[in-house]
């Protein structure tokens, strides 16, 4: 009696194996044509391997949970003659006849053989190229190397001037959708259809700065701050000082408090804050530059007044040196002098905090003195963290701090 | 009409005898008898002045061999098999490697290794020597993949001042048929490039430049285009043909008959690594024999040493990396 093979179908394009989830049959059995006889599963679909023809389950080599590639003989059937005729289906014997059939028409002569360097030509079997699986799941084109940059692909880089950042717009076509040099250039040749201009120095700074903090895990919390105590206190001034400045002596008194909040995470070490050196984001030009108010915490805000405004003075007159930009610990920024009420600002790369403002906006704040709506400004007050040193307690103490210190304004 | 691996090989050394008289073969049994492999049948009945029979001591006879070079010979010494050069490693790399250096007398021989391995041959009659004498400053060493260069080389070889190690392939001898010599000549210490590709390129010499073109062809099948740089000569080492070959494909696979350990393979990976690291989109590959000695065994034999099909399956990998 002729017997017939169960394999594992092709399941779909790019399906190279299944898991056998259920085995709906024992040997034995009898079984219909195109009857669902086990239910195996890819990372697509649940589905059934069927028959293909009347017989007997004479032998079952799939088990539960196992993967099998597509091809892989699953069990066999024992099927009659006539069953094979009706059904034109392919029986083991005759599979096996062919192929012997072929390797003996393909058999060298012995002279030729004998001389061969490889003797065993015809044994040896290619390896069926499966695709990259997990548990029977296909990895995802790309996990493997989209990522990996190989070091012809760094240098024509660097030759151009290029960063990682600026080629995750290129689906790659190398091995395992990693991207080539061709793809580069190609992407290149494309963009050289379109409109460019050259980015000045200063964006260039900016970007090279963002996207070096942008490596690290950054997380935003905020909340709503009123802005009425400072804005009172701030008209009574001469010289007024800037809402930022609040802000600013507000955010250095709140880091005395927790010091190593502001820490650096280097390797497996958090660097201190040496002093409560502070940032100030200015927009300038094409860009936005950082200068540092030292020892925010020792100054009132009177004291504080002077200095910030000839930093701020120089900033926009791009008269800032080095020095004046450098060793600060934590950064201020008040976008709210745009217009925007909210924002999820980036820290410096060297710095593990910012602290941003959005606009005030005159909202109903319930008073539980007089039992009613009052109106108020209100800010957002956000704070963007590395959260590989601070957590989301640690921020939420920080900013709470923060808010409260704006309430006594006469206080900073 | 064809010209066997073996036949170049004896061609030369009669054209070398009959051109110039300063040229003699010696070894053992390749007067009467014609060599062991008969690369040199006949000779002592054209030149029997010239072609000798050397006794059972290898020392012995390029020692002697150098001592005519100094006196202005140009000795041609057949070693039976490469394997046995071992026995003569004293006057090779410290007489006739040196004696330049030394001197400023040239020492211009040339020593036949009958090199590789053929099925049932073994540990004693299989081995590849060349990794071992181009460590040595002051050799030359010739590594031919093809009848004409077995030709052209081995003229050119006895031509240079230089001590030279000549690596003939045992397999090659009677395999390898052309139809004719021809007149594709290259200098020694360039490369030749036998298949041009784009997606890897395979470094081999000798036996092995044949098994790589093998794997080529079944890898075209898929759509892979394989080139095959052919080193020809081993030492001095032809860097800038297979840089360039690497910056076309960006994968190299460095293929050879010797034992792993070392050698021509760690060689060019080294080179190209140290030279060519921008080049590479994956890291280099090296297929050598296995790290153990030369089997009998045919079967053995055959997965010892790089076969097409090992060799598909490295390159596989490389592209895919």
């Amino acid at each position: 009696m002729p017997t017939v093979p169960i394999l594992m179908p092709q399941l779909g394009e790019s399906i190279a194996e299944a898991t056998v989830i259920r085995l709906g049959i024992a040997v034995g059995d009898f079984v219909r044509t195109d009857q669902e006889i086990i239910e195996v599963e890819t990372n697509k679909a649940v589905m059934g391997v069927t028959t293909l023809c009347d017989g007997v389950v004479s032998e079952l080599r799939a088990q539960e949970g196992i993967s099998y590639s597509v091809g892989t003989l699953l069990g066999l059937l024992n099927v009659t003659d006539a069953e094979v005729a009706r059904t034109g289906v392919e029986s083991l014997e005759s599979i096996e006849a062919k192929r012997s059939a072929s390797s003996h028409s393909q058999s060298p002569n012995q002279a030729e053989a004998n001389l061969h360097f490889a003797l065993d030509d015809d044994a040896y079997e290619e390896a069926p190229a499966v695709v990259p699986s997990v548990k029977g799941l296909p990895v995802p084109t790309g996990v493997m190397g989209a990522h990996y940059i190989s070091p012809r692909m760094r240098a024509r880089m660097d030759d151009l001037g290029i960063r990682e950042a600026d080629i995750s717009a290129i689906a790659g076509t190398g091995a395992g959708g990693r991207v080539t040099v061709e793809d580069l250039e190609r992407f290149l040749d494309y963009l050289d259809t379109w409109p460019s201009s050259a980015a000045s120095p200063m964006r260039l700074a900016v970007a090279d700065a963002m996207r070096r903090s942008w490596t690290r895990p950054l997380a935003t919390v905020g909340l709503p701050v009123l802005l009425d105590p400072a804005l009172d206190h701030r008209r009574n001034q001469s010289p007024r000082p800037g809402l930022t400045l609040y802000l600013l002596r507000a955010f250095a008194l709140a880091l005395t408090e927790t010091p190593t909040t502001a820490g650096y995470l280097i390797g497996d070490k958090v660097v201190h804050p040496r002093s409560f050196d502070i940032g100030v984001a200015v927009q300038v030009e094409d860009g936005v530059v950082v200068p540092v108010v030292r020892k925010v915490d020792q100054k009132s805000l009177t004291d504080l007044i002077s200095e910030y405004d000839d930093l701020v003075d120089r900033a926009r007159r791009r008269r800032l040196t080095e020095q004046d930009c450098s060793g600060g610990i934590a950064t201020v920024t008040n976008f709210g002098t745009f217009g925007l009420t909210t924002g999820t600002p980036i820290p410096l790369p060297n710095e593990t905090l910012i602290l941003g403002i959005g606009a005030g906006v005159k909202k109903p704040v319930w008073s539980a003195q007089v039992e009613a709506f009052l109106p108020a400004t209100v800010a957002d007050l956000l704070l963007t963290f590395d959260h590989r040193v601070v957590d989301g307690g640690g921020a939420g103490f920080l900013l709470n701090r923060v808010s409260a210190l704006l309430q006594k304004p006469e206080n900073l | 009409m064809s010209v066997t691996y073996i036949d170049a090989i004896r061609e030369a050394q009669e054209k070398l005898l009959r051109e110039d008289s300063r040229v003699f073969l010696y070894g053992q049994d390749i007067a009467t008898f014609g060599g062991a492999f008969k690369a040199t049948k006949g000779l002592a009945d054209q030149f029997p002045d010239r072609v000798f029979d050397a006794p059972i001591s290898e020392d012995a006879m390029i020692g002697m061999a150098v001592g005519a070079a100094i006196e202005g010979m140009r000795p041609i010494v057949e070693m039976q098999f490469a394997d046995f050069s071992s026995l003569a490693f004293n006057q090779i790399v410290n007489q006739a490697a040196t004696h330049f250096y030394r001197t400023g007398v040239p020492i211009p021989i040339t020593v036949r290794l009958p090199s590789g391995g053929t099925p049932g041959s073994g540990p004693f009659h299989s081995q590849s020597m060349e990794g071992i004498y181009a460590q040595y400053p002051g050799l030359v060493v010739l590594t031919p993949a093809t009848v004409s260069d077995a030709y052209h080389m081995l003229i050119d070889g006895v031509a240079l001042d230089d001590p030279v190690i000549f690596c003939e392939h045992k397999f090659l001898y009677r395999w390898l048929k052309a139809k004719s010599i021809n007149g594709d000549h290259l200098p020694i210490g360039q490369a030749r490039i036998i298949r041009p590709g784009k997606h890897a390129t395979v470094v081999a010499y000798s036996a092995m430049v044949h098994e790589a073109v093998r794997a080529a062809e079944r890898l075209q099948q898929d759509g892979w285009e394989i080139e095959v740089v052919d080193l020809r000569s081993v030492k001095p080492l032809d860097v800038d043909t297979i840089l360039a070959s690497v910056a076309r494909t960006g994968r190299l696979l460095a293929l050879g008959e010797a034992f792993p350990w070392g050698g021509v393979t760690a060689e060019v990976v080294s080179r190209v690594t140290e030279e060519g690291f921008h080049l590479l989109d994956a890291p280099p590959q090296r297929l050598n024999a296995r790290d153990t000695p030369v089997p009998y065994h045919p079967k053995l034999w055959a997965a010892h040493r790089p076969t097409p099909e090992s060799i598909c399956e490295a390159l596989r990998k490389l592209l895919t990396f």
